[in-house]
């Protein structure tokens, strides 16, 4: 028996470069990318078309990339809104990965956009080991999955900068107190940041705008 | 279950690398930070089922877990991460922030995921 050493290259290394050329690739092109995780129905897709309008008020232009395993809800709920959109099926795969982003990235006008949303698979676990190469991360989680959601995936929360506490208006309906939500990840996160949102009835979204710098200049970023 | 999706990365990134080397393999040892979301049994069961077919097929995936380790931003700390042991979770969870200070870090180590070694079974160790 005999052992061959490796010089320990990560095994994710290739998605890793894929992720940093997407990353380049976007900076060059002055496009910002803010991805967005969180389970199914935690609100993603209303938070994004909200951040949507206010973006889209100071004259900037969004593309979205909306993946989902299978149909084009949310892609259609995007184009609604008037911008570029790009619909990507994931067929029963669990996260989107790098590759997949950079094709999306391909059907996206990225000359004329100033921002682009990455809304990933419904699913709070496996997206967190495969990056993008964004900029910005947000984790949205809504008060329905309950005040102990945080404590059930602590190393995910201790290891993410923004995250949303959506859907606060059904707090009282499901007895969960987001405030415990908050302090979770302030314990496990002390550099973290959390925003309260009820994105459906626009309560905290200047909050989480203003939190991404999405309104404080005249240029973008 | 992206634990599929990371060992079919490994196993596609590890077969050519063993080409100049003959024999059987019988292990593969797996280097994972401890700030990686992977489960090590997925990740077993899937080597397992993602090998099968290859030169990878009878070995084992052995893993060695790294501790998270942080510099402070702030003052001189470099060391292992702090951790929060809350009997709730059952584990210790690594904090990003510095242990002395609580300052923001950076991460130094527990976000590897590499092979370390692979183990392998020729005809000349047999006979030795």
């Amino acid at each position: 028996m005999h052992d061959v050493r490796f010089s320990g290259e990560e095994i994710l290394a290739r998605q890793l470069k894929l992720a940093d050329t997407n990353y380049r690739r976007l900076k060059e092109k002055n496009v910002r990318a803010i991805s967005v995780l969180g389970a199914i129905g935690s609100g993603k897709t209303t938070l994004i078309e909200r951040l949507i309008a206010r973006v889209s008020a100071r004259g900037l232009s969004t593309g979205t990339i909306a993946a989902d395993s299978a149909g084009d809800d949310d892609h259609t709920r995007f184009l609604a809104c008037n911008v570029a959109s790009v619909n990507v099926n994931t067929q029963d795969e669990c996260h989107l990965d790098a590759a997949t982003v950079a094709r999306a990235l391909d059907d996206l006008p990225l000359d004329t956009l100033d921002l682009v949303f990455i809304e990933n698979v419904g699913n709070l676990i496996c997206p967190a080991d495969f990056p993008l190469g964004t900029n910005t991360e947000i984790v949205i989680i809504s008060v329905t999955e309950g005040d102990d959601m945080v404590r059930k995936h602590p190393k995910i929360f201790a290891q993410t900068d923004l995250v949303v506490v959506n859907k606060i208006d059904l707090a009282g309906a499901v007895g969960v107190d987001p405030q415990r939500i908050v302090s979770d990840y302030a314990r496990l996160n002390p550099h973290g940041t959390a925003v309260l949102t009820d994105a459906l009835h626009e309560r905290g979204i200047d909050e989480l705008a203003r939190t991404l710098e999405l309104e404080c200049t005249n240029t973008p970023w | 279950m992206h634990e599929y999706s990371v060992v079919a990365e490994l196993v596609e990134a590890l077969l050519p690398q063993l080409e100049e080397h003959a024999g059987e393999v019988t292990a593969v040892f797996l280097k994972k930070g401890d700030l990686r979301i992977l489960s090590e049994r997925a990740l077993k069961n899937a080597f397992e089922i993602v090998a099968q077919g290859t030169r990878l097929e009878r070995a084992t995936l052995e893993i060695e877990s790294i501790p998270a380790r942080v510099a402070c931003q702030s003052c001189s700390y470099e060391g292992p991460a702090g951790t929060l042991d809350d009997d709730g979770f059952h584990f210790a969870v690594p904090i990003l922030a510095c242990p002395e200070c609580g300052s923001r870090v950076e991460i130094r180590a527990g976000r590897e995921l590499s092979v370390d070694r692979v183990s392998l079974q020729t005809a000349v160790d047999e006979g030795a």
